[in-house]
């Protein structure tokens, strides 16, 4: 007998997620962006971290100080660059400290040498869009968003896939049927295009885009829960709570979800490359967050209309490409330690 | 299973019914309905002549008042003075015989300008449609056979750039290269036909067809490649671990007839039942690669008439496209029931 302390399931799983380099990596690298990404008002802005005038320090990334507080003859917000410049030819003991990417994406800067759309250089590494905004600030922060809206949209489609899978599959029977019509029916309704319409009549936000892609978009989650919760009801286990006097609420989700669970995660990195697409192809046709939301598709959007600045369509279907390729990479690798079936793989 | 044919069959009504109720609900609840339009136009029209109407006093600024019987006179005119049952029969009324009704922008029936975009879309989808799966088969089977063989390796990289792109995203990056943009010129920007096609002898108005078509049908197939050349891939591995195969190699058939005759036969079987959803693909077209490539078929006149709101374009799309996918869908269920037999539903 080894002397190994037994390990769960999960356990063995996540060992094995870590074992595939490809997967395990790229899961890492794509938190890690993500969670600097968070920090990018410090890294990319055009607000000063720190400035040092008379004595007194100032943050201004956290606090909005007019053009005359620092003796700017300038209205509106005080522009730090310039600030930082003049400040270095005072002398003296004025001092500024930009972020290291000193561009904002919603910053129109009119006052490079020609006329925007700019091509990459060394100031601006991507170049400017058709208003003058930096491209590589603003695919910065359109990551971000991209990828908050994704998770967003998959936590609120496990959440309804889970409570009404679980329920079809549980109780099955008439209930069942009645709802897979419905299901049938908003499953007819052409995803983007109803997306469209809804979104030409009421201009979405950020978060009305979730609820409006998780209306449409919770039927494949469902039915995949539905299908686990079938084949786990046939199992001893099932018989046996309920045997000993569980209710359906206990037996639901205490006994059967954490096994239906597990082939539902494997699809979980697929959906979200699904969402990432969509978030993208809505913005493309304009129909997506409203401007001035820095958002990949909204850039590619400008970079046909213009299709000799071929930064605009590169950089951003770059950064996409990229970042699907990651999802897709943790998506299979995902598959390979939770719901491994021998010839499944995405090559 | 003829039962099961009968009951699939039966089930369309309450689902067509549902379709058609939730595409109505939108009709009713979107803004800028026929009424509202001659409601506004009114407006402007009193405002413009500096009329006030009945009921509208003092300056005569914020809202006019249109008088109460121009009002009702209109509403029987556009029909909404019935209640909302009985305008819902009358609009599935005319939805049987294919009355859309007229569109706003282009002043004619629904249905003409629907089917006028109707060829192009067809000539895209079903050459799309013939090229993915005359490529995507083969190469799946290519890559099942040839399983991690470099060869194997490097159409795997084409099978995760299809999978991660979309369709469009190809489509806009291969015209940035090539299709006159900084790089190189080779195709066109896009369209269907160039201006001066009809002076063009036969063989030029062919090669040009065929020129403008390319880089469109390419961005269409990226989107299937990715999925079916895995499935086909993965199909027929799994067919070539079964039994039988082992059975067949042992009784001395060549490695051809093996694959070929026995094991291909049974992995097409998830392919073909994909073949449900031809109808759908070929005649709703894709806004996205449309619009891209600004091809005038159905699919860019759904996107131009949302942007326009020109709703009873926007929803006769709509229906069609829902129907579509509905009857494929259904379309698939058969081919699968019949193709596979080992699928006896109930």
């Amino acid at each position: 007998m080894s002397n190994e302390v037994s390990v769960s399931i999960f356990r063995k799983r996540l060992r094995k997620f870590k074992s595939l380099k490809r997967g395990y990596y790229s899961f890492l690298f794509l938190v890690t962006l993500y969670l600097i990404s968070f920090l990018c008002p410090l890294l990319m802005n055009n607000k000063a971290l720190i400035v040092r005038y008379n004595g007194t320090t100032y943050f201004p990334v956290f606090k909005y100080y007019p053009g005359k507080e620092f003796g700017q003859e300038i209205y509106g917000e005080a522009n730090y660059r310039q600030l930082k410049d003049a400040f270095k030819q005072e002398g003296g003991n004025n001092w500024v400290l930009m972020p290291p990417y000193p561009y904002s994406p919603y910053e129109h800067l009119l006052d490079l040498p020609g006329q925007p759309p700019h091509t990459p250089s060394a100031a601006h590494w991507f170049g400017t869009d058709t208003s003058g905004r930096d491209v590589f600030v603003r695919l910065a922060y359109g990551f971000t968003i991209s990828i908050s809206f994704a998770l967003v949209v998959l936590l609120v489609d496990y959440a309804i896939g889970i409570i009404v899978g679980s329920m079809l599959g549980y109780f099955g029977g008439k209930f069942d049927i009645i709802v897979q019509r419905f299901v049938e029916i908003w499953m007819a309704m052409p995803f983007l295009y109803t997306i469209m319409i809804v979104s030409s009549i009421i201009k979405p936000n950020f978060f009305l885009l979730v609820f409006v892609l998780g209306l449409f978009g919770w039927m494949g989650m469902t039915f995949y829960i539905r299908g686990e919760f079938y084949r786990e009801k046939a199992k001893d286990y099932v018989s046996a709570a309920i045997s000993i006097g569980s209710n359906d609420r206990t037996v639901i989700f205490k006994h059967i979800l954490p096994n239906a669970l597990t082939p539902v995660i494997s699809f979980g990195p697929f959906a979200v490359v699904g969402y990432i697409g969509a978030l993208v192809s809505l913005d493309y046709l304009g129909f997506g967050l409203p401007p001035p939301t820095p958002s990949w598709g909204q850039m590619v959007q400008q970079g046909m209309q213009n299709i000799f600045d071929w930064w605009l369509v590169f950089f951003p279907l770059g950064a996409l490409f990229v970042t699907l390729l990651l999802v897709v990479f943790i998506g299979e690798a995902v598959r390979e330690a939770f719901d491994p079936k021998v010839f499944s793989r995405l090559r | 299973m003829t039962s099961y044919f009968i009951r699939r069959f039966l089930l369309i009504i309450p689902t067509f019914i549902g379709i058609t109720l939730l595409c109505f609900t939108i009709m009713q609840i979107v803004p800028g309905g026929p009424l509202e339009q001659e409601i506004m136009k009114l407006r402007m029209g009193l405002a413009a002549r500096g009329e006030t109407a009945v009921g509208a006093g003092g300056t005569g600024t914020g809202a006019i008042e249109i008088p109460q019987e121009a009002m009702e006179e209109m509403k029987r005119f556009y029909g909404f003075d019935k209640p909302i049952h009985i305008r819902y029969f009358r609009w599935i009324y005319n939805l049987a015989q294919l009355d859309l009704g007229n569109s706003y922008v282009f002043a004619e029936p629904v249905w003409r300008v629907i089917f006028q975009r109707f060829p192009i879309s067809v000539y895209f989808g079903l050459i799309g449609f013939i090229l993915a799966y005359s490529v995507c088969v083969p190469l799946g089977v290519f890559k099942a056979i040839r399983h991690g063989s470099p060869f194997d390796f490097l159409s795997s990289f084409l099978v995760f750039l299809g999978y991660s792109v979309p369709g469009w995203a190809v489509g806009a990056i291969l015209l940035v290269l090539l299709g006159g943009g900084s790089f190189l010129n080779v195709f066109p920007l896009g369209g269907f036909r160039s201006e001066y096609w009809e002076n063009l002898s036969i063989i030029g108005r062919i090669w040009d067809q065929v020129w403008h078509t390319i880089l469109p049908v390419l961005a269409y197939m990226v989107g299937s490649f990715a999925t079916l050349t895995v499935l086909t891939k993965n199909s027929l591995m799994e067919n070539l671990g079964q039994d039988y195969v082992r059975t067949a190699f042992a009784k001395g058939l060549s490695e051809k007839r093996v694959i070929f005759v026995h094991a291909l036969r049974n992995s097409l079987i998830p392919i073909a039942t994909g073949l449900g959803h031809l109808l759908s693909l070929i005649m709703a077209g894709s806004y996205l690669i449309e619009y891209t490539f600004n091809i005038n078929g159905m699919g860019l006149l759904g996107f131009t008439s949302i942007v326009k709101r020109d709703y009873p374009v926007v929803l006769g799309l709509l229906v069609i496209n829902s129907l579509l996918l509905l009857t494929g869908n259904i379309i698939s269920d058969i081919f699968y029931a019949l193709i596979d037999p080992r699928i006896r539903f109930k």
